[in-house]
Formats: C-alpha cells, structure tokens, sequence
C-alpha cells in the first residue's frame, strides 16, 4: 500500500490544501498526515487476560511566518475538511497569497535505521503471548519473594507522509516496541516493586533470548536489593552515575536547555553560551538520531529534514543548540533535524533524540575509588528540569552508599538535584565505558510526549544535593 | 450522526460480530488555543477532534481499543479485528459490565459545566486577552529585569456520550477557559528564573481579569531573583495550595482497588485507621457546581456520589471500580477522583506563616518521585525561607524526602485558599518535623 492510499489522499488533494494553507501568504506551510496502529497485550495474576489496541489517524497543517504559528489538525481526511484545517492554520499570515508548488518530488534518500524482516501488522496475538507468559514463569521461578508480576508488550506500526510548500514529499515508517516486566516481592512483612524495561523501534526479533535473560535479571536483581537498601544522607555529596541510563542527567541538565526555542526566546541558563567553555576538555555530549533501532533513533524528523549526530558539547565547549525549521531560520543556521512531535496534533518542537556522553580517560574502578563518601546512581524512573533557573533533578531507583572508596550498602528511592551549568562544570572524571541504555525513555514538554534514548559513560559530579535523611 | 448515535452504532456491530457485552464512549470537542510573546502572537491552534472508545467482553475474555478512523467500512473492519484480539487472551471471570441497578439515581443538579456564551469568544477576544496578560506582567516594579514573557489563553468546548448494552446511556457537554502567563527574569549571577500564574474556570466570565493574572506572574518570577540553597535539617513545611495538589496526588493513587489487589498499596490495611493528624480529611465530591471534575455519572455509568475518603485523619473508604471490585470482592464506588473537597482551616495563608514563624514555604516541586508500596518519597522543592513569621529569602536547588505515613501524621495545620483551579483543590497545607535536604 502506498501512503496515499493508506491516507485516501492524492497529490492533486495535497497541492490544493498546501494553497489553502498559503491563501494569505505565510515563509513555510506543511502537512503531517499520521497513521499509528498500536497494540498492548498485558499480563497479570498469571494471564494475559487483557488487550488494548488504537489506530489513529488525522493530518496537522501548519503555516509558518517568521516565528509565529499557525496550526490546525483533523481526523476527517476529506477535502473539505482538509481545506478548513488549512484555512484556519492560515490565518496567522495576512499578506497576499502564495502558490502551492506545481510538482512534488519525493525524498528518496532516507537511511534505513529500523528495517522490519517482519511490520508489527503481520505478527499475530497468538505468537506475542508466549513471550509474555515466559518472563512470567520465569520471574516467579527465579526469587521465591516474587508475589505479583506484570507484564506489558507493546507494539506499533507508524506511517507519516510529510509535504510542504517547497515540494518536498517524505514518507517513513516507524515501528516502536516496548516490553517491561514489574515485580512485587515480600520478605519478612515488608513489600517492595521494582522492574526492567527494554524499547527499540524494532520487531519481534527484538526479544533475543538474551535480551528476554537480561529483563528477567535485572528485574530480579533490581527488586531483591531494595530489601537491603535504605535512605542515604541529605545533603550535599559527590555523586558517581553508572554507566547506562545515567545519560537522564544529560537530558534534564543541559539537553533541554540547549533546545534552540528556549534559547531563541532568550529563557535558557544556556542563551549566549555557545562557543564558550562550559564544561572540562574531556566532555563531550552528542544528540544522535542514527543509533540503529534505538528507541531514541530516526531516520528523519517531523518536519521532513535529515537526522544525523548533533554536538551539543565538543571537548567541553558549547557546540551547537538542536534546531527545528523555525529556529534554525532564526539562527542563520542549517536544521539540526530535531523537530519532533508527538503526533498530528501538535506542531513540531526542537526536541531530544538520542542524548549521551562520549567515553572520557578515566576507568570506572579509579572514579569509585576516589570517592570518599558520596552515592553510586545505577537506575532512574524519572528527571525534569527548570530551563531558566538551571535547576534539574533525576530520581534514583538504586544505588549505593560510596566510602572510602568503596560500595557500602545499597540505597533506594532518593531525589538529587544540581544546578545544570555548575554541575558540568563539576562533572571532573569520565570513563571509558559508554552504554546507551536500551529502556524505553519517554521526554515530555510542552504537553507533548516524544520517545528518546539516552547514555553514559561512568562520571563522576563532584557535588549535588543528595535527597536523604538524616546526616 | 450525533455521538450517541455513532456509540450505539458501534456497539451494535461490537455485539454482531460476537461481544457479549460492550461499553462505547465517543466524544468531539473543539480547542482553540492563542499562544503569545513578547509582543506578538506566537502561535494559534485550533481544531475539533473526535475519537471512540469500546470495551470488548468477549467469552469472558476483554479487550479495549479506541479509534480516531471513523469511517463507515474502517470502522467495521477496526471492531471486527478487535473481537478476534479478545477472542485470542485467557478467560477472566471477573471482566463484565457493572451491575446496572449502580446507573440509577443521578443526582438531579445542574452542575453547570457548560457556558453558554461560549459561542461569543472570537479570535479578537483571545489576542486581546494575552496582549493584556503581557502589558501587566511588564507594569510591575522592577519589570526592567524581566527578559521574557509568553501568555496563552484558551478555550474548549467537548461533548461526549457513553452507551453500555446492559442498558446505559448518557451524554454530556462542558466548556473550559484558560488564561496564563508565564515570565523569565534576569538573575545577576546569569540564571533566568521562571514563574507563571493561570485561572481556568467552565465560564468564561468567571476568569479572573488577565490584568491580576499577568501581574502575579511576575511579581512570583522577580521573587525568585536571589535563590540560594538552604541548610539541610529537620523543618516547618508550608506547601503553598499550587503546589500541594502533587502531595495530595501520592495519596490518591495508594486508595485505588486495583494498587490495593496488586500488594501495591501502602494503605492495605488502614481502613478505619488514622493515615495522618485529625488535621486531614477530604471528601470526593462529583457534584461541585462548575468543578472540572464535576459529573453526574462516571466512566463506568455509576451514578456520582459523594464520598467521605478521609475524615479526622482516619481513612474511610476506596476508590473501587467494577473489576478490581470483583476480585476484591468490595463494592464498588468509582473508579476515579473526581474533586477533592478538602476540611479547611480558617486561617489564611499569611496568619499560617506568621503561626509557623520558622521554616520553608514551598512554592513548586521539581521532579522526584513516590513509591506506591512503601509511602517513601523524595521531591526536589523550590520556594521561600520563612523568618519571624514572615518570607524571606527565595530558595532552591533542594529535596524533601520522607515516608507518606510519617508526613501526614505531621499536618498541623490547613489554610482556608483551596487552590480553584485544579480538580484536587488543595488548601495550604502546614507539615511539622519534615527532612530538607540542601548544603
């Protein structure tokens, strides 16, 4: 099926809405026609006894003038509706109108970072339950103190078909899949949850027999020591972040602040910092959108434009801010291919991909071992930052207790917080040992929710605000 | 069609193609949005959206799918693959539509959740409205600081319908305003310290005038200028009415039937028990007039009531939907909050601070977490130093921590200010003994 026959549409409906969209002139107008099916099967008190499944469907037309907006969506895919949507999008423009273009040409040179042997569509219900049921038994099997496990799988067949005013014509497909396993344990009258989840825009030869191993594991693992953990100091620590889903310090402390719109609107701690040192030579910070099959990857953003790897942070200098259409015209600079959105119902943002630190010259061992007192972050649930005042935090599922260089006893459910600018300045060793964490991140802003991956070689911050209790 | 008429349509298919039962909701509503700065309009939005919802009981097996295709023949074909998900899940004995004798006895009261002027906002209204939040947000003193200011304004205007074949039926109609305004500020040490202030209500003319609307958020961003990092310690916690929805949230979730069967409830076993001072009652009360949570019947068809959650600190009841009921074996109640009617104090927020004379108002939370199991939690807090009665300093960068079954046992006292414009309509609320953690 082609996409304009999945979307009823053809060329002749698209130049007409594109002329709508112009009706009162306008630098930029495009189309963002979605197609999602999703599909949910869940797992628990030992059956997979429930479904969920959407399918959505709908067109976002946005016209664009300087800086300013004008958006509308629908889920009527006719002609005069699609006409409607145009016109009202229209109206933030009041010059003469332009022309549609005449001809379309189709962007066919887009890399293949998430090949399918299999689309999501093909895979019937009866060939997921299985997976389902496995980690299930496998989970009750391996720790005794298991009482509940739940299971989620989630899929999705995505298909945009993206045109605007110059003509181009981009179409992608984007598959998503999410599996988490969630323990609930009991051990002498206390109870304690915790779980694992692995993400990837992949299909079901995502779930590897070693990949189905390494939830279970860590799902395990990550649950039995809470029953051994406690609440660390409150105060002002130094802080070591494991390898992995760490790069969640990444995202809250400089990744949003670097997104150019906050910066065009001169409301980022990061306004007028690029080109200056901000952090030691030996940081680097990418955004990359071509990790192959990564939850965070893409082949192209949601306004059409190529998608490659983006210094934020080159030998610990500011590099570049990531760009949409809007404020890479702003800038005088080429797009960054980070305008994203969450679907057909909003309008593109600069947005977070794939965020992590490149390795540094320091090994793991040597970064815990010069640790005094301070906390080992392993695992997070979730992050979030105050762009202007710089403030972020990240919130820490497990971690240990560091003395005199040494892991002491395991913590749990703990708040940091740090001050974005003063905590890169304060990140003093990196390890060689990068991971991308393979979870299944989701970044919010401005009511819009995006997938994104994220990593981290072993750093250590020499101080933030450790949430504990007691001193 | 209307949406009654496309929900009866999809159930008689969902039962022709095999369901036993079914429980349809089709909704449409129309948003506008008008998003400013710094002297102009930054973007306008509008659209009218529409989707449906369907719950599948299939040879006791159950599935819920929702679409926003509502074409004819992809409608069918969307309702015919989700019988065959159904058909392929293990049997679940407790999945079924609610006993239909809890659909009787809607509250007969106009809950006014609709406007019916709301025809009468138009475009110029809206600009009017956010070029007039700026102007005042740049009218206060010390405004030359100010670097930025955005200010939105809003409107929606949604009908919904719910059909269930075990013999209900409902609509029903709203309307919401929003304006807001949201200002960045100059810190000398090259911070841009944010803060914002918004009023919704269903009627349009019960916003507040976006003169005091764009004034407060700035007189709330200029007060951030200066923020230092307190001592860490043991201390008074004022959380500002704003802010306190999100404490109240963490208890919520805990009374839930389904935490409580899945062991992940730190409230298991609690019923009839103290869960916090005599200080801490609410009642969830579906039938405030003009509330955003108001309804007469829920997103089961129960007929909304009343119910006294917590009453003198001792935990009265559940929110218990049809399922996790089921396996419980409780009656249900509902399945969700609706609006949080709070025991106020009498005294207003400044008389609380001049009682507390020492010690922290917070005026936002940043990130952080809850655990739903054991009641731990750790929240990153910004807001302002209390001195002999009075604010002080501004402060941030820092974390409270605690368990939720100490924290509420510390309430000491509750303002008078229910916060208007959320469904959980907090007052200020005063914790004794809470740990801070900062230098």
């Amino acid at each position: 099926m082609t996409a304009f026959d999945r979307f009823g549409v053809t060329e002749r409906m698209i130049r007409e809405t594109l002329s709508a969209a112009l009706s009162r002139g306008g630098d930029h107008a495009d189309l963002y026609f979605q197609h999602v099916v999703t599909s949910d099967l869940g797992l628990e008190d030992g059956a997979v006894n429930r479904a969920w499944a959407s399918t959505e469907l709908g067109v976002g037309v946005r016209v664009v003038r300087g800086d300013q907006t004008g958006y509308g969506y629908t889920e009527d895919l006719s002609l005069p509706a699609l006409l409607e949507c145009a016109r009202t999008a229209a109206a933030i423009a009041d010059g003469p109108a332009r022309a549609a273009p005449v001809a379309f040409h189709v962007r066919a040179d887009l890399p293949a970072r998430y090949p399918l042997s299999r689309g999501w569509g093909e895979v019937r219900p009866e060939e997921r339950l299985p997976l389902l049921a496995g980690l299930n038994e496998r989970a009750f099997a391996a720790d005794p103190r298991v009482k509940k496990v739940n299971v989620y799988l989630h899929s999705e067949a995505g298909t945009v078909l993206m045109a605007d005013s110059r003509g181009r014509l981009v179409e992608d497909s984007q598959p998503m899949t999410v599996l988490s396993l969630s323990l609930l344990s009991e051990q002498g009258g206390r109870r304690e949850q915790n779980g694992y989840n692995v993400a990837g825009r992949a299909g079901l030869d995502f779930y590897t027999p070693e990949r189905l191993d390494r939830v279970v594991r860590e799902a395990v693992a990550r649950t039995a020591i809470l029953f051994e953990a406690g609440a660390p100091p409150a105060g002002e620590l130094p802080v070591v972040l494991a390898a992995g889903s760490s790069g969640i310090l990444l995202h809250e402390a400089i990744g949003h602040g670097m997104e150019a719109d906050f910066n065009r609107k001169g409301t980022s701690i990061y306004a007028d910092k690029v080109g200056k040192a901000i952090a030691r030579p030996f940081v680097n910070i990418v955004d990359d959108a071509t990790n192959q099959g990564a939850r965070g990857a893409i082949n192209v953003d949601d306004e059409g434009n190529a998608a490659g790897c983006t210094r934020l942070v080159e030998d610990g200098i500011l590099a570049t801010y990531l760009h949409d259409e809007i404020s890479a015209r702003h800038y005088g600079v080429a797009p960054t291919g980070n305008g994203r959105r969450e679907s057909y119902r909003h309008a593109p943002l600069p947005r977070m991909r794939s965020t992590y630190m490149l390795p540094g010259p320091h090994r793991k061992e040597e970064i815990i071992a010069s640790v005094k007192r301070g906390i080992y972050c392993q695992n997070f649930s979730n992050g979030q930052v105050n762009i202007g005042a710089g403030d972020f935090t990240f919130y820490v599922k497990n971690g240990w207790l560091i003395e005199d260089g040494k892991l002491t006893r395991p913590v749990k459910d703990v708040n940091i917080i740090g001050n974005g600018p003063k905590a890169l300045e304060q990140v003093d060793m990196v390890a060689d040992d990068l991971e991308i964490d393979e979870g299944g991140w989701t970044c919010g802003k401005d009511g819009q929710s995006v997938p994104v991956s994220q990593g981290l070689p072993t750093v250590r911050v020499a101080k933030m605000t450790v949430g504990g209790r007691g001193s | 069609m209307t949406l009654v008429e496309i929900a009866r349509e999809a159930a008689r298919l969902a039962l022709a193609k095999g369901a036993n039962e079914a429980s349809v909701g089709t909704y449409r509503a129309r948003q506008v949005e008008v998003a400013w700065r710094d002297g102009k309009v930054e973007k306008v939005s509008e659209a009218t959206t529409r989707g449906l919802g369907l719950d599948l009981y299939v040879d006791g097996r159950y599935a819920a799918v929702s679409t926003s295709d509502l074409r004819p023949e992809a409608l069918d074909r969307f309702i015919g693959e989700a019988v065959a998900l159904a058909r392929s899940l293990a049997p679940d004995p407790h999945r079924r539509l609610p006993d239909p004798a809890l659909y009787a006895g809607q509250a007969e009261v106009d809950l006014e959740l609709e406007d019916p002027d709301y025809g009468r906002v138009d475009a110029a209204t809206r600009r009017r409205l956010a070029e007039a939040l700026e102007a005042a947000a740049r009218g206060v003193p010390g405004a030359e600081k100010i670097l930025s200011v955005s200010t939105s304004v809003s409107d929606t205007a949604s009908e919904s319908a719910l059909v269930q074949t075990n013999g209900f039926e409902g609509t029903r109609r709203g309307t919401d305003f929003w304006l807001g305004a949201e200002v960045a500020v100059q810190d000398p040490d090259s911070r841009r310290p944010e803060e914002s202030a918004a009023s919704g209500s269903r009627f349009f003319a019960a916003l507040e005038p976006a003169e005091a609307v764009g004034r407060l958020a700035a007189e709330r961003a200029l007060a951030r200028v200066g923020a230092v990092k307190g001592a860490s310690g043991l201390v008074t916690l004022v959380v500002d009415a704003r802010a306190a929805g999100r404490l109240a949230g963490y208890l919520l979730g805990p009374m839930h039937a389904s935490s409580l069967q899945q062991k992940r409830s730190f409230l298991e076993g609690k019923l009839g028990q103290p869960i916090g001072s005599a200080r801490l009652g609410f009642v969830d009360d579906p039938l405030v007039p003009r509330g955003f949570g108001s309804r007469r019947y829920d997103g089961e068809g129960l007929a909304a009531r009343r119910l006294t959650m917590v009453e003198g600190g001792v935990l009265r009841t559940w929110y218990v939907d049809t399922y996790y009921g089921r396996k419980l074996g409780l009656a249900p109640t509902t399945a969700r909050s609706s609006n949080l009617a709070w025991a106020l104090g009498d005294a207003p927020r400044e008389r609380l601070l001049a009682d507390v004379g020492e010690g922290v108002l917070v005026t936002g939370f940043l990130g952080g977490n809850s655990n739903g199991t054991t009641g731990d939690f750790s929240l990153g807090v910004r807001g302002f130093a209390i001195r002999g009665g009075r604010l002080a300093e501004p402060v941030g960068e820092m974390n409270v921590s605690g368990n939720h079954l100490e924290l509420w046992h510390r309430l000491a006292a509750t303002g008078d200010d229910p916060y208007a414009y959320s469904s959980l309509r907090t007052p200020t609320l005063v914790f004794e003994g809470v740990q801070l953690a900062g230098t």
